[in-house]
């Protein structure tokens, strides 16, 4: 009696400076994570879009059943369970390591406290700039809204599009 | 084993639920993959159990929530809202429509079965502790009966709570709410606000309160009218919420005016029942307390009172000029006016009567 009621689509909240858009998409050959740093092409397809405004997160705006978000202009993505946030390779752990860092991060409209994944050496010119993705992974990720301090997500983790982050705020010490 | 009914677009999760529910739950299934077609099924054939999806094209699950609430037929059925939107919000937003539980997708199968289980064992067993809150009845058009299913509510939901009770009557101009009790109005909340007390405690309002031989306890408004501003915004915060500490019942028969005292008690309730005779004067009036009080409260029940024999129109005629639904219908009840010179309300003397009947299928709706 452990079984989930899981299916091959994902459901995941996707931001914007001023949206939250929760829309399913189809993980059954590719992960979110992996969609997101496809650099073949800059668009991602959702189905079943459901579009609120940040400022009243729960009330559902609009709803369309074909969505296409252009992943430039997402801020990031948040997921329930961490290992839907991840890469395929990175699942299990040696490519983006075993030390945790709690690290703050500010992008349009939020604020995000979680876990970074690192390898080793704490190096935050190689979490931003080294490698093609586009999005760090946040473990257990936490993301507050500038504005209303009351409208929090969280998640197992959350997908942050580095080209938009303000603040980077690391802690030095291992968790 | 119970009749759940389903729905969600997702076609492999509706094929799952049922196998789970059915094999292992031992239910009955019905099952919608759309939202309208399984509002309507609802509708047409109420089931013991509503699971409803939030993300459905047309139609989202909170307000397939809200319209189940708001129909007398499904106002009692537990719902669970199931859905992959799992954020705090989302869970407060699937409260407020009206749900009993919530549950995030991927769901286990097993917290699912539990859950199921403990809604259809808490429903069979009456719910008697869900018969709390806050209600308040008004009607900025007097003359429409609200004194009347004000009493009848709050001995209604004494009875069916059998803890305690307290009825309100916040009218500044010689309420009649003793006078249908058959109480004294003294000590009255006026004199409450003479008392001088700076701070006021719960032993100091407990020592205002009436005390009726059914156990209802009653906070009487003053025989002469008040004049001038009435009972000040704060005074009646403050009593409420320390009333609200000490009876999980309060019925409070509001003024046909929306002064400070008003207005306080409508943001403090848990329903707001306003109502609505049949006749022009009524809705008009109607049609714009619902647009001012819509700044306050979402928790708003329109509730028709047949104050006049007869014939009477359509109650979807009414519905349709105040572009909402009818939570209750109270038939006239020729009985009302022996009680009335009795001054022992129906819900008490004649539990059977119309008024009675329907004053308990309200409380049942208001209580949701």
């Amino acid at each position: 009696m452990r079984e989930r009621l899981s299916t091959a689509w994902l459901v995941a909240d996707f931001f914007t400076y001023q949206h939250r858009l929760s829309g399913r998409m189809n993980v059954r050959y590719n992960k979110l994570a992996g969609q997101l740093n496809n650099t073949t092409t800059s668009f991602l397809q959702l189905e079943d879009a459901y579009i609120s405004n940040v400022e009243r997160p729960a009330e559902i705006i609009a709803s369309y059943t074909s969505t296409v978000l252009y992943k430039q202009n997402i801020t990031a993505v948040v997921v329930a369970n961490q290992e839907d946030g991840l890469m395929r390779e990175q699942t299990y752990g040696s490519y983006l390591g075993t030390y945790l860092r709690s690290v703050f991060i500010t992008v349009p409209s939020f604020e995000i406290k979680g876990y970074l994944r690192l390898s080793g050496k704490l190096d935050l010119r190689t979490v931003l700039t080294t490698g093609t993705d586009t999005f760090v992974p946040i473990l257990d990720g936490q993301m507050v809204s500038s504005l209303r301090q009351d409208v929090v997500f969280s998640g197992g983790a959350i997908l942050v599009n580095k080209n938009h982050i303000g603040v980077f705020c690391v802690e030095e010490k291992e968790e | 084993m119970a009749k759940i009914l389903v729905i969600d677009d997702e076609a492999d999760l509706l094929e799952m639920m049922r196998l789970v529910l059915e094999r292992r739950g031992e239910h009955e299934t019905v099952l919608s993959a759309e939202g309208r077609d399984g509002l309507a099924k609802a509708l047409a054939d109420p089931p013991d159990l509503a699971i409803i999806d939030v993300m459905m094209p047309g139609i989202t699950g909170y307000e397939i929530c809200r319209q189940l609430r708001d129909n007398p037929a499904t106002a009692s059925l537990p719902i669970i809202i199931l859905t992959a939107r799992a954020q705090p919000v989302d869970r407060d937003a699937a409260l407020s429509a009206g749900a009993d539980a919530y549950m995030t997708k991927p769901v286990m199968m097993a917290e699912l079965l539990e859950q199921v289980d403990a809604l259809l064992a808490k429903r069979r067993a009456g719910e008697p502790s869900a018969l709390a809150g806050m209600f308040t009845l008004l009607s900025l058009r007097g003359g429409v009966g609200v004194t009347t299913l004000a009493v009848n509510l709050a001995v209604t939901l004494r009875q069916a709570n059998g803890g305690a009770a307290c009825l309100i009557d916040l009218c500044p101009s010689s309420g009649h709410v003793a006078l249908q009790l058959g109480l004294r109005p003294q000590p009255n909340w006026s004199d409450l606000h003479d008392s001088g007390a700076r701070a006021l405690d719960a032993d100091t309002i407990t020592a205002h309160l009436l005390q009726h031989s059914s156990g209802l306890r009653v906070l009487a408004s003053p025989f002469f009218p008040v004049v001038g501003q009435g009972i000040p915004q704060e005074m009646i915060q403050t009593t409420l919420r320390i009333l609200q500490q000490q009876f999980p019942i309060i019925v409070v028969d509001m003024p046909s005016v929306l002064n400070e005292a008003a207005i306080a008690a409508v943001k403090a309730a848990s329903a707001i029942g306003l109502v609505v005779a049949a006749e022009p004067p009524s809705i008009q009036t109607t049609i714009g307390t619902l647009r001012v009080l819509r700044q306050w409260s979402d928790k708003l029940h329109i509730i028709l009172n047949q104050i006049t024999p007869g014939p009477q129109p359509p109650a979807e005629a009414i519905e349709r000029a105040l572009k909402h639904p009818l939570t209750g219908n109270i038939p006239f009840d020729s009985s009302q006016a022996r009680a009335l010179a009795q001054r022992s309300p129906l819900a008490l003397n004649n539990p059977d009567s119309p008024l009675a009947q329907a004053t308990q299928r309200l409380a049942q709706t208001l209580s949701r």
